[in-house]
């Protein structure tokens, strides 16, 4: 896939055994942005495997009976136990309502609905997954000032851009992130850039004159600075030197548990997630190596005053010299 | 051929501009951050140019290119920028601390030969 980067998406795990509304489910993840991700049938067992492999969902479909009568129930137990973060909108049997759940059930659940009336679901999903507005341009730009960022230090790969997507997810991808703050007048946050080592080793390795095995270290230095490179690409396009924020403003705490691979901002909006994946052109039958770019405006987040910095004659093209 | 000090935080850059400078024959030396190149400034007097970054820990670029001039008195380096960074206040303030070059990453080889011919010829 190497979509245009216009339009949000959201990945969503789907949990359901819907027979004939299986069309019109469908067809609604189709109308609403979102991308479903089924297991295999009744694998009730497999769903919590299948869960940790998925790090970038914005949310899980369910069916009470899914799995067996009344089942789902338990399974959303299992779920929100391991993953709070994820909104579960619950498919209900006749009524769409939390009837005959006690208050911790029913919490458990974004909403309930069914078949018959899918505009509770819409509605739901438009509040917790699809709740921030994000302007097309910032997300056309900021996929693309990534792409030449990695094709800038990868130079022997191509770097194909998915569409973005919106995730509620906290869990951390691979085991190298490097993270940034960014902040403007319109927004405060983090942007990271997550990666598998081995998988991102291989890009080094391949790229290497000397055939010998690149060290973690140099992973790291190359991802620093694709950082470094696509946060100051956002600089000089999107903040402006007139109406900085100033120093001393607010800080929250940034939680972060290894053994779950887990990190929080301390805030429950969705992240814009983007995945590139890298293909060497020396080793075509190579497996793509994904790279995920995570933006996490949790400080302020104002997009009414998103505007583009005024291109300013003077500014030359990156790489070309300007003589004082 | 002339001297030339690298100085940025990321290795993966330094060792990029040096590949590119050593392969034109210039010798080249690195420093990590403004601080360590400062020190390697002031203890080698044979330096003719300076290729810097701007963000960098312990001592940005600009900080750096400004004791150069304040506080070695102008000792005959030119100094370049090699950096993201790409506003108007930025170099205007690289200008007044006598900086001779700006060139925003990602950048090209030719420009840093380009470049390191202009200013050490």
């Amino acid at each position: 896939m190497n979509a245009p980067c216009n339009t949000l998406i959201s990945k969503v795990l789907v949990l359901d055994e819907t027979g004939s509304g299986g069309e019109m489910l469908k067809a609604f993840c189709d109308e609403t942005g979102l991308a479903p991700i089924r297991p295999q049938k009744h694998a009730v067992a497999g769903v919590m495997a299948i869960l940790n492999s998925n790090v970038d969902l914005g949310g899980i479909l369910l069916y009470e009976d899914f799995g067996g009568c009344g089942r789902g129930i338990a399974l959303a137990r299992e779920i929100h136990a391991s993953r709070p973060e994820l909104p579960i909108f619950l498919r209900r049997r006749a009524v769409a309502s939390m009837a005959g759940f006690d208050a911790d059930t029913a919490a458990m659940f974004r909403c309930a609905y069914t078949m018959d009336d899918l505009s509770v679901l819409r509605g739901s999903i438009e509040a917790s997954v699809f709740s921030r507005v994000y302007p097309t341009d910032l997300v056309r730009n900021i996929g693309s000032m990534t792409r030449e960022s990695l094709r800038t230090l990868f130079r022997h790969c191509d770097v194909e851009v998915e569409t973005p997507y919106l995730v509620k997810d906290k869990i951390i991808y691979g085991e190298v992130f490097t993270m940034i703050a960014i902040e403007s007048a319109w927004c405060r946050g983090y942007m990271m850039l997550q990666a598998a080592e081995e998988q991102a080793l291989s890009l080094l390795d391949s790229a290497a004159a000397d055939g010998a095995r690149r060290s973690f270290r140099e992973l790291n230095n190359v991802l620093g600075e694709a950082t470094n490179l696509i946060w100051g690409g956002f600089k000089n396009k999107y903040v402006s030197p007139v109406g900085a924020p100033p120093a001393g403003q607010t800080q929250v705490p940034i939680v972060i548990n290894h053994q779950r691979r887990y990190i929080s901002f301390g805030s429950e909006d969705p992240q814009l997630c983007f995945k590139y994946v890298l293909k060497d052109r020396e080793r075509p039958d190579a497996p793509g190596v994904p790279i995920y770019q995570r933006f996490v405006f949790n400080l302020n987040w104002a997009p009414e005053s998103f505007a583009e910095n005024p291109t300013v004659e003077s500014f030359v093209e990156s790489g070309e010299l300007e003589l004082f | 051929m002339a001297k030339i000090l690298v100085v940025d935080d990321s290795s993966t850059v330094r060792n990029e501009v040096v590949s590119y400078l050593k392969g034109k024959g210039y010798s080249v030396s690195e420093a990590v951050d403004g601080k360590d190149g400062l020190d390697k400034i002031k203890s080698d007097g044979e330096l003719k140019l300076i290729i810097s970054d701007v963000n960098m820990p312990n001592m940005d670029g600009l900080t750096m290119a400004e004791k150069v001039r304040s506080d070695l008195k102008n000792p005959g380096v030119n100094i370049i920028m090699l950096t993201t960074e790409n506003s108007p206040a930025m170099k205007e303030r690289g200008k007044a601390a006598g900086i001779k070059g700006w060139i925003v990453k990602p950048f090209n080889g030719d420009a840093i030969v380009g470049a390191v011919g202009k200013l050490v010829s």
